[in-house]
């Protein structure tokens, strides 16, 4: 262990585990994910950042979102999202989910994905390397530090809104709200 | 192609036209009220695999051109013969108000999922499909969105852009 950060995991010793054991869900959507098997493998080992891929959301805390979402796999993306258990990081990989990217005038792509679900980091590049996925994960520890990747708090606080966007573009949606009515903000 | 095949569609069909249209490519334009009698004709010739149902809009010309593509299945313990290499891309046009065409699942079974696909992006309706229920698309269009007068900016400026930003970041834009 480092000593230097000896302070900091005395401190908060939860966010410390929560930063060095991040499971990212393998969720796959769009071309990005051609660039997460080399990531985790041997070439670039993810597991040096703490980085494993797991095979349910119910065991995960990082949501990569590589590549375009579709209408239909937004669906998907939510009920994933919704089923993680806090504190979760969601992370859009690529141009896509970020603008639209080269699909920004599709009639059947999402443009801006944090309308929908709250994200806490963007990857920009269409396609990004491998290495950029482990400035992403180093970027996200500063963020936990400092309490700003807080992408879960925001939905738990506007999650009528999120729900509103969410049924405006998928139509009624047919599972019950994850919070109930009452709202912070 | 061989030639015996090209004499009994050119005496059977009144219209067709066949001309190669690049290497190992034979292209037949036919009337759409033979085009069923056309793909068995192929069929019982050799051409027994269906690969690909597509679809054009010549929104000027005020036409559907439906485009079917065949190709033969190499028979076992045989030389890769010029049949096998050669695929035979089948053209039909229809007419664009109101279209309707006839299902080609009779004789190929596999045109389910393509007619269903043209049916749900270009609304053509195949008689005789058993289902014509949505296959990709999880939204309503009021024009089927491959069309050429679906405009997809309009639809996206309409549909996705008033759509608001949540939270913190609302407040900043």
């Amino acid at each position: 262990m480092d000593r230097n950060q000896l302070i900091k995991w005395l401190k908060a010793p939860a966010k410390m585990g929560h930063k060095y054991s991040l499971h990212a869900v393998y969720f796959c959507t769009g071309c990005g994910i051609i660039e997460v098997p080399p990531s985790i493998t041997a070439r670039w080992d993810a597991e040096r950042f703490g980085v494993l891929p797991v095979a349910t959301p119910r065991q995960a805390n990082l949501f990569l979102i590589t590549g375009y979402v579709s209408v239909k796999t937004l669906r998907a993306i939510i009920r994933t999202y919704e089923q993680m258990p806090e504190p979760k990081y969601s992370v859009g990989f690529g141009s896509c989910p970020i603008n639209g990217g080269m699909y920004w005038d599709s009639y059947n792509t999402i443009k801006h994905l944090d309308k929908y679900i709250p994200i806490d980091g963007w990857i920009a590049g269409c396609m990004p390397r491998p290495e950029a996925i482990f400035v992403a994960v180093t970027h996200l520890w500063t963020l936990i530090d400092k309490d700003m990747a807080d992408g879960y708090k925001r939905y738990r606080d506007h999650y009528q809104a999120y729900r509103a966007n969410q049924e405006h573009a998928l139509g009624k949606l047919e599972w019950p709200p994850l919070f109930s009515n009452e709202t912070k903000s | 192609m061989k030639d015996p095949l090209k004499d009994k569609l050119t005496s059977a069909f009144d219209g067709i036209q066949i001309q190669p249209a690049d290497r190992n490519q034979i292209s037949i334009t036919a009337n759409k009220e033979s085009i069923l009698s056309v793909l068995s004709l192929l069929k019982s010739n050799g051409y027994n695999h269906l690969a690909l149902i597509s679809c054009v809009d010549w929104i000027e010309e005020k036409r559907f051109e439906l485009v079917y593509i065949l190709s033969a299945y190499m028979e076992k313990d045989k030389h890769f013969t010029d049949m096998e290499k050669t695929n035979i891309i089948l053209k039909t046009s229809i007419y664009r108000e109101k279209p309707q065409f006839i299902s080609a699942i009779p004789i190929f079974e596999n045109a389910e999922p393509y007619e269903r696909e043209i049916h749900e992006l270009y609304g053509i309706h195949f008689e005789g499909h058993p289902r014509l229920t949505p296959l990709f698309l999880e939204r309503e269009y009021k024009t089927p969105p491959f069309r050429k007068d679906f405009d997809t900016r309009k639809y996206v400026s309409d549909v996705f852009d008033p759509i608001p930003f949540v939270g913190k970041k609302a407040d900043k834009r």
